[in-house]
């Protein structure tokens, strides 16, 4: 849990597209055609586009559900997959569901029913770990869906609308296990309904466009100062810290923070707000640790977050629940 | 007189038994195959792939009606009587338990075949799965290549003569058979959403 993300230069890339197209049937239209994407380790990458076009298609691709009908999937890091929707009627409990699949995933012994037991009570659901997976709630089934995902600890997390279905603090949670994920230098691919999500801490948005898919910039042409950064506006966290005198911050920091000078010879970080739990963890946790001094959230640049985030995304939602 | 009851002709009894086990087997294979919810096994196959998630379904099925043909046997070898069709020429229980067995396990593994080129990857519409899985259940005992036919063929007629069958032959075909059948569901499911 404590490596830091691979310094920039050396990226591993886990798993890459190649030319990927799919269609169902032989003679079916293609839902997706020569899509190229390459998702490097330790990073957050979101796909967007309206419903229907084929975004659950490539999110399946991408977690070796789903095979290409034409081009190639390279490597197959270890994967984890949170589907739209789980509606487990399956005859285990919630504990023992989420025991079987840390072992499907590789955990051996106790080592999966301790995991088990600790994400259920990440989520607020150790009240129904032996609850029948038949009787959860709607709610409740999908923080055992997203718990099975993230107790293996994956190389690679694939999201399908995870956060519906959650509850306000499950939310949270899950975006903080998300940057993580991503501090451990796991690769998380997602996709979700809310603009909002995880604002500011993808690392790279890319769009289905008819067939293709395409890196999108989700601040668009309207502000032409825009940082390099996609989704550079959101709610950002702000550390004021103090390393070991002279000594630079620590590289590979989650969240790619930008650094500033501060008073008395302290180091200002300033991360999306979703990296901020990992960002410290990080700092705490390097050798020789950093202290920390102040936590803060400024307010945001470009003021509230501005329609260009919904570009793509239709404020009605499109019929999601 | 066809049919298992207790003091029949123990080589017609168990060719029978084996004879039955084939179309529950192929049966036992669409059970395993669909009775997952599609998110519950996309979730599993993105932990594993979905190959190795269909072989699971697939072995599961084949282990159950294994098991449920030895009991079967096992059951039937000690109601029927030790004797021929002809009720004259002694058969000994032991050998015709051992040849009973090794039908049922090349019925077992013809009918787990069966099921896996008669449901989901190959046949999506349930229809056509059932109609082909009962033809095909059909044709693999009454036709002549087909090693369960072999088997039970071996031990009715081993049953007039009084010599007890030992089907290796068949068993090894139907394995072969089965495992073939096996790769080429798996194969596909990665390929049909």
């Amino acid at each position: 849990m404590r490596a830091l993300r691979p310094p920039p230069g050396v990226p591993g890339t886990p798993l890459a597209l190649e030319g990927v197209g799919r269609r169902y049937g032989s003679r079916g239209p293609w839902v997706l055609r020569d899509v190229e994407l390459a998702v490097p380790a330790g990073t957050l990458l979101r796909i967007v586009g309206t419903n229907g076009t084929g975004k659950s298609t490539q999110l399946r691709i991408v977690a070796g559900i789903d095979q290409p009908t034409a081009g190639r999937v390279r490597g197959r890091p270890r994967t984890a997959y949170v589907p739209e929707r789980f509606p487990a009627e399956l005859p285990f409990t919630a504990v023992g569901y989420l025991t079987h699949l840390g072992r499907v995933h590789g955990l051996r012994g106790r080592r999966a029913a301790h995991a088990a037991a600790r994400w259920l009570e990440r989520f607020g659901a150790a009240g129904h770990a032996h609850t029948p997976l038949a009787e959860l709630s709607k709610g409740t089934s999908q923080k055992v869906a997203v718990a099975q995902a993230l107790l293996a600890e994956p190389e690679l997390l694939v999201l399908d609308e995870a956060w519906t279905g959650l509850d306000q603090r499950a939310r949270g949670e899950l975006d903080r296990a998300v940057a993580e994920r991503v501090a451990d230098g796991g690769a998380v691919v997602f996709v979700d309904h809310d603009p909002r999500r995880l604002t500011g801490a993808a690392d790279a948005v890319y769009r289905v466009q008819g067939t293709g898919l395409a890196p999108w910039d989700p601040r668009g042409p309207l502000t032409t100062d825009a940082p390099a950064r996609p989704g550079a506006a959101g709610r950002r966290i702000r550390i004021e810290a103090v390393g070991p005198p002279g000594a630079a911050p620590p590289d590979g920091l989650p969240g790619a923070p930008e650094v500033a000078g501060a008073a008395d010879g302290g180091t200002a970080l300033t991360v999306p707000a979703a990296h901020s739990d990992a960002l410290l963890r990080a700092l705490l946790t390097a050798r020789p640790p950093w202290h920390i001094r102040t936590v803060t959230e400024p307010p945001a640049p470009d003021g509230p977050v501005g329609p260009a985030d919904c570009v793509g995304h239709p404020p009605s939602g499109g019929g999601h629940p | 007189m066809i049919g298992v009851q207790s003091g029949q002709p123990i080589l017609d009894s168990l060719g029978y038994t084996a004879a039955g086990l084939l179309p529950m087997a192929a049966w036992l294979v669409r059970v395993c195959v669909t009775g997952d919810l599609p998110a519950a096994r996309q979730v599993a196959a993105a932990a594993t792939s979905p190959a190795r998630v269909h072989l699971a379904c697939v072995l599961t099925a084949l282990l159950c009606s294994t098991v449920l043909g030895a009991l079967a046997t096992l059951l039937v070898a000690r109601i029927s009587g030790a004797h021929g069709a002809d009720r004259r020429v002694a058969v000994p229980v032991g050998e015709a338990t051992v040849g009973g067995l090794l039908a049922a396990v090349a019925c077992a593994l013809l009918g787990t075949a069966v099921g896996a080129l008669c449901n989901w990857p190959l046949l999506r519409r349930p229809g056509y799965a059932l109609l082909a899985t009962a033809l095909a259940a059909l044709v693999a005992l009454v036709q002549a290549p087909s090693p369960a036919h072999a088997a039970v063929h071996d031990l009715v007629s081993g049953s007039h003569s009084g010599a007890v069958p030992m089907p290796v032959p068949a068993c090894a075909a139907a394995a072969l058979l089965c495992a073939v059948a096996t790769a080429v569901a798996c194969a596909l499911s990665s390929r049909r959403a």
